[in-house]
């Protein structure tokens, strides 16, 4: 890649690293699975970026390529011992200058969706992040009315496992 | 108001990764080695190519063409395998094709079709050699017993003709199981999230 490229790939990364961290987050369930599974994502990134053309937003963009590494590409290392449990996923949400209740609810969000399949996970993803269904539908490569009925489903399953 | 509204909304409020990594670290990470399980396939893939082809080496191919001489079976075994190598290329070139063509770029279904169809090229080229293997038992076993027929006696026929078909049958069955378990264990993950996605088209 051209320095400038390379330049240019960085500081756009790392302003929208959050979208990569919380992709990690519901994909992965431990901090060691978390950080592999943000460098695949790196590595898928930088591989790709000289054939980004700006056309869509680099977010956008990046949302497709990191989901597809989460669903598609990454495979969990069967040699890594799991260090911490399932409602440890949160480790890294702090109390301070933060709601109680909504820490609650996060962590209970987190841990209702870390029980969906790799699929609905993507639809739940995209709708709290207030993507578009056309978005939805582009990114998973399914239509629109599709993506509308899935995603019902999705919901519908995240909020029995919410409130059972 | 939806109850999703209100997780929704801790969802937005939630704050940013507290260990988010420095432009250096991202540099560094993006330099090291992608373990996805397209390079894997690919590996494999490769593996299973150069594997299927080096077992010749292992055979005294002077020895085994004198036994293809004694049968009359040089020319159908010279063809044969000269054909057998035209179409290893094809499946070479579909491979490498194939996988040139996954990109992370394409929308998740895509991509998972991308992925399977590359896998699928290695498997029908297995699935040929397996045939092709079958193929030249078969005709070894004919002309063995067409050769020596006269010497043969109907039991000492049908003892031939039963055990190289327990034979082959054996073989095939060994590594096709062993095949099954690479074939799924590498794509299980794969399969199970496309027939997911695909799923949809059926209800609409």
């Amino acid at each position: 890649m051209r320095k400038d490229l390379e330049a240019k790939f960085l500081s756009d990364f790392e302003q929208n690293q959050n979208i990569a961290h919380k992709i990690c987050r519901i994909y992965t369930t431990n901090q060691s699975a978390h950080n592999d599974l943000f460098q695949e994502i790196t590595i898928q990134l930088w591989k790709n970026y000289p054939k980004f053309r700006g056309d869509s937003k680099f977010s956008t963009w990046m949302y497709r390529v990191a989901l597809n590494t989460a669903i598609s590409l990454y495979r969990k290392s069967t040699r890594r011992v799991k260090t911490q449990d399932i409602s440890d996923f949160a480790y890294k949400i702090k109390a301070t200058d933060y709601d109680d209740t909504e820490e609650v609810q996060l962590k209970a969000l987190y841990k209702a969706i870390h029980k969906l399949n790799d699929i609905d996970k993507a639809l739940i993803f995209l709708y709290l992040e207030d993507k578009p269904y056309k978005e939805i539908s582009e990114t998973l490569g399914i239509t629109s009315v599709n993506a509308r009925v899935k995603m019902n489903r999705a919901k519908e399953k995240l909020k029995n496992i919410l409130n059972p | 108001m939806d109850v999703l509204e209100n997780y929704k909304k801790a969802w937005d409020n939630q704050p940013e990764e507290v260990s988010k990594f420095s432009a250096i670290e991202i540099y560094k990470m993006a330099q090291s080695k992608s373990s996805s399980i397209v390079k894997w396939i690919f590996i494999i893939g490769i593996l299973e190519f150069v594997v299927l082809n080096s077992l010749y080496f292992f055979i005294d191919m002077e020895e085994a063409n004198k036994e293809y001489e004694k049968l009359g079976l040089e020319n159908f075994i010279f063809y044969s395998q000269l054909a057998a190598y035209a179409i290893l290329f094809c499946f070479l070139w579909m491979f490498y094709k194939n996988y040139k063509r996954i990109s992370t770029i394409d929308s998740t279904r895509t991509l998972m079709k991308k992925i399977i169809k590359t896998r699928k090229t290695v498997r029908n080229y297995v699935l040929f050699n397996l045939g092709y293997l079958a193929l030249v038992m078969i005709v070894v076993t004919i002309a063995t017993i067409n050769t020596s027929f006269d010497d043969l006696n109907g039991k000492q026929l049908l003892i031939i003709t039963v055990s190289t078909l327990i034979a082959t049958l054996l073989i095939l069955g060994v590594l096709w199981l062993f095949y099954q378990l690479i074939y799924g264990i590498l794509l299980k993950k794969l399969n199970r999230n496309y027939k997911e996605l695909a799923k949809l088209d059926s209800f609409n």
